[in-house]
């Protein structure tokens, strides 16, 4: 077992975020207790590799949990439900870290070691990695539409034929490619046997950081 | 061409022709019989087919596309409103899942969807996540009951309307029993249905609308890409 991995296993990192949104929302009432929980997760979370997906969540937590927290604020006139909401934005986003800083690659790869059917484990992978290649697809198609002169997508008629349609069809040619690709890179499904060359290890580190966690949940729930 | 040449040739299609009979000898009785063109077409009206990988491509695509429409869940499921996160993405959860199972056709095609949609959307709303894969097992049984599978297009529709808005009555179990509002009980409840039923009846109605409306449009463009030759079975 290695000491120390710069990144959390990917497997742990589903499972912390699970815990942290679970735990959030239901001790989201105790306010104090909650927030103290939160923002300790927040600082383990940056010890244990993911201080880039923390800060890149920060202020957009700040934004949405300031929105909300003065919407409730200004519909019940106590800071309460403000408070509690806030905690609930903040095990949103928190939950949200260790998934972000795993990459698709390490999942999958994870997920192969542990036999996950293939075709779950493709289309997972797909379904993650795809994410940065679909808005450029978006931009894409808004960048045509302007071209054309199509006007606002806000429009029901041009939403569909200057804007769903093309980006349907752009999206079954992809489709096509990247099947055609797989296959020729030698993927198959069913039960074809597969090697694993860099396999992911779970390291000290990751048991610390699970035990930390724990720890700490039990303390919010002590004090 | 002179003697020897022809003599090279001829073995050569000598070898061609025993190689094929060889091929023809491996292959199964059954598939001899029938020839792999009547295999095809009994596969085609099977319900249960296996999956390519082109399949697995494109339903991991269409999930992905509801995943990034479907960003916004987080925030709008704090929203205190009964039915808040159906009416926001009714649309787009009705629209590329419809467009996925006119492509595929196979059962099992909602439920992969939303399986590789919920790998991002545990972290975001575990509890949409459970729903989602609840519903998308009851959509599949009832299209399987009534339709027998996807091959009409009136299953897909079906499947797509019925998917998002199941997932209230499941959303209602977790406001009433696991939700915490103020620690009082039954304050998520009101909170997030109101005081009145009129309330939630209207807004249940209104996802179902918007979720008809979504999956008509998918079945529209699914038809047009097909009549244009884009979208091939």
């Amino acid at each position: 077992m290695a000491l120390w991995n710069k990144k959390l296993y990917p497997l742990v990192a589903i499972l912390a975020g699970l815990f942290i949104i679970v735990f959030g929302l239901v001790m989201a009432r105790e306010l104090l207790a909650c927030s103290i929980f939160l923002a300790a997760v927040f600082v383990w979370l940056l010890l244990f590799g993911c201080w880039k997906s923390c800060l890149h969540t920060l202020p957009m937590f700040l934004i949405v949990a300031g929105i909300f927290f003065g919407i409730f604020y200004g519909a019940t006139g106590t800071v309460n439900s403000g408070w509690a909401m806030a905690n609930r934005f903040g095990a949103v986003f928190l939950a949200i870290v260790p998934g972000m800083s795993t990459t698709p690659v390490r999942m999958t790869r994870c997920l192969s070691q542990v036999h996950t059917p293939r075709s779950v484990t493709l289309g997972m992978l797909i379904a993650m990695s795809f994410v940065p290649m679909l808005k450029g697809e978006i931009k894409r198609v808004r960048e045509a539409m302007k071209t054309r002169g199509a006007g606002s997508v806000l429009n029901p008629k041009i939403l569909y034929r200057a804007f769903l349609v093309p980006l349907v069809m752009r999206l079954v040619n992809i489709s096509d490619t990247l099947a055609l690709s797989v296959e020729t890179r030698g993927f198959a499904l069913g039960k074809v046997r597969y090697t694993i060359y860099k396999k992911e290890k779970i390291a000290l580190s990751d048991i610390v950081f699970v035990l930390g966690l724990i720890a700490g949940a039990v303390l919010v729930i002590v004090l | 061409m002179n003697q020897e040449e022809k003599k090279v040739e001829e073995q050569a299609v000598q070898a061609l022709i025993a190689n094929t009979e060889e091929i023809v000898a491996a292959a199964p009785a059954e598939e001899k019989e029938n020839g792999p063109v009547k295999q095809e077409a009994d596969g085609e009206n099977k319900i249960f087919r296996k999956y390519k990988i082109k399949d697995i491509v494109f339903l991991a695509i269409m999930a992905a596309c509801m995943l990034v429409t479907g960003a916004i869940m987080p925030l709008v499921g704090q929203i205190p409103v009964f039915g808040i996160i159906q009416v926001c993405l009714g649309l787009q959860f009705s629209i590329f899942p419809v467009i996925g199972m006119m492509k595929v056709r196979k059962p099992g095609a909602l439920l992969f969807m939303s399986l590789c949609c919920g790998v991002v959307l545990v972290f975001m709303n575990t509890v949409m996540f459970v729903c989602i894969l609840l519903c998308a097992v009851i959509a599949e049984g009832l299209v399987l009951l009534i339709f027998r599978g996807y091959q009409k297009d009136g299953a897909c529709l079906f499947a797509g309307t019925i998917y998002f808005p199941v997932t209230l009555p499941f959303l209602y179990i977790y406001y009433r029993f696991l939700y915490s509002w103020t620690g009082k009980e039954g304050q998520a409840v009101n909170a997030f249905i109101g005081s009145s039923a009129g309330m939630a009846v209207g807004m249940s109605i209104a996802v179902l609308a918007i979720c008809f409306v979504g999956a008509l449009i998918g079945v529209i463009i699914s038809r047009e890409l097909k009549k244009s030759g884009v979208m091939k079975k």
